[in-house]
């Protein structure tokens, strides 16, 4: 039982008052943890991103995706960390589906071949919108 | 009926469309609510999301679709309402 494990994938919004510095140390330190209950498999940095709405009266973030293994216990504790922590505005920890693991691992590579198609769907989709509100 | 085949099955006058998901042509089985661009396709200039009959996605991926946009929303990457 003891040897479970499951790959998660988390993604933590930073409030830009920390700067580039803290925000980098702030995720040093959640990184620091991971590792120490489990594997980081990979650390994407998006840099500062708009926020969709303001979040504490901020427009902007630092986002962060980590990538990593743990046994299942370890993301409440991981959760519990991220609440308690100033500077964290979001977070999201979602464990990753075994059957998507390929799916999940090259979705640009699957998508790219046929980006017409999907555009044509799109405009189809906001045409059908124009029309049923012409309705 | 022969002049005149593009209305042959409505009555109100409307071209009917085959609409197709876009997941299914795409054999999507993921839908990843990291990637902003894709979904704003499927919310509203409001934010809200989009139902089926609009945009033709099939019922398996549509519940993808709602749970991809709702973890993005509560990211932050989408909005849950704008005007």
């Amino acid at each position: 039982m003891t040897e479970v494990k499951n790959k998660y994938e988390t993604v933590l919004v930073l409030s830009v008052k920390l700067g580039e510095e803290g925000s980098a140390e702030l995720v040093e330190k959640f990184k620091a943890l991971i590792a120490k209950h489990g594997t980081v498999e990979s650390v994407d940095d998006w840099g500062k991103r708009r926020l969709a709405y303001p979040i504490n009266k901020e427009t902007e973030g630092y986002y962060t995706l980590i990538n990593f293994e743990s046994t299942p216990d370890f993301t409440a504790e991981l959760d519990r960390r991220y609440k308690i922590t100033d500077g964290v505005i979001r977070s999201i920890i979602i464990k990753k589906d075994p059957r998507f693991a390929n799916a999940a691992a090259k979705p640009r590579k699957a998508a790219e071949p046929k980006p017409i198609d999907v555009e044509a769907v799109a405009a189809e989709a906001v045409d059908a919108k124009e029309e049923s509100a012409a309705e | 009926m022969a002049d005149r085949p593009e209305r042959e099955n409505r009555r109100g006058g409307r071209k009917s469309r085959r609409k197709v998901c876009s997941f299914c042509v795409d054999k999507a089985e993921y839908i990843d609510y990291k990637d902003v661009a894709k979904l704003r396709r499927f919310i509203s200039e409001r934010g809200k999301i989009l139902p089926r009959r609009v945009t033709g996605t099939c019922a398996h991926h549509q519940r993808g679709l709602t749970v991809a946009i709702k973890r993005a929303r509560h990211l932050a990457l989408l909005p849950f309402t704008s005007d």
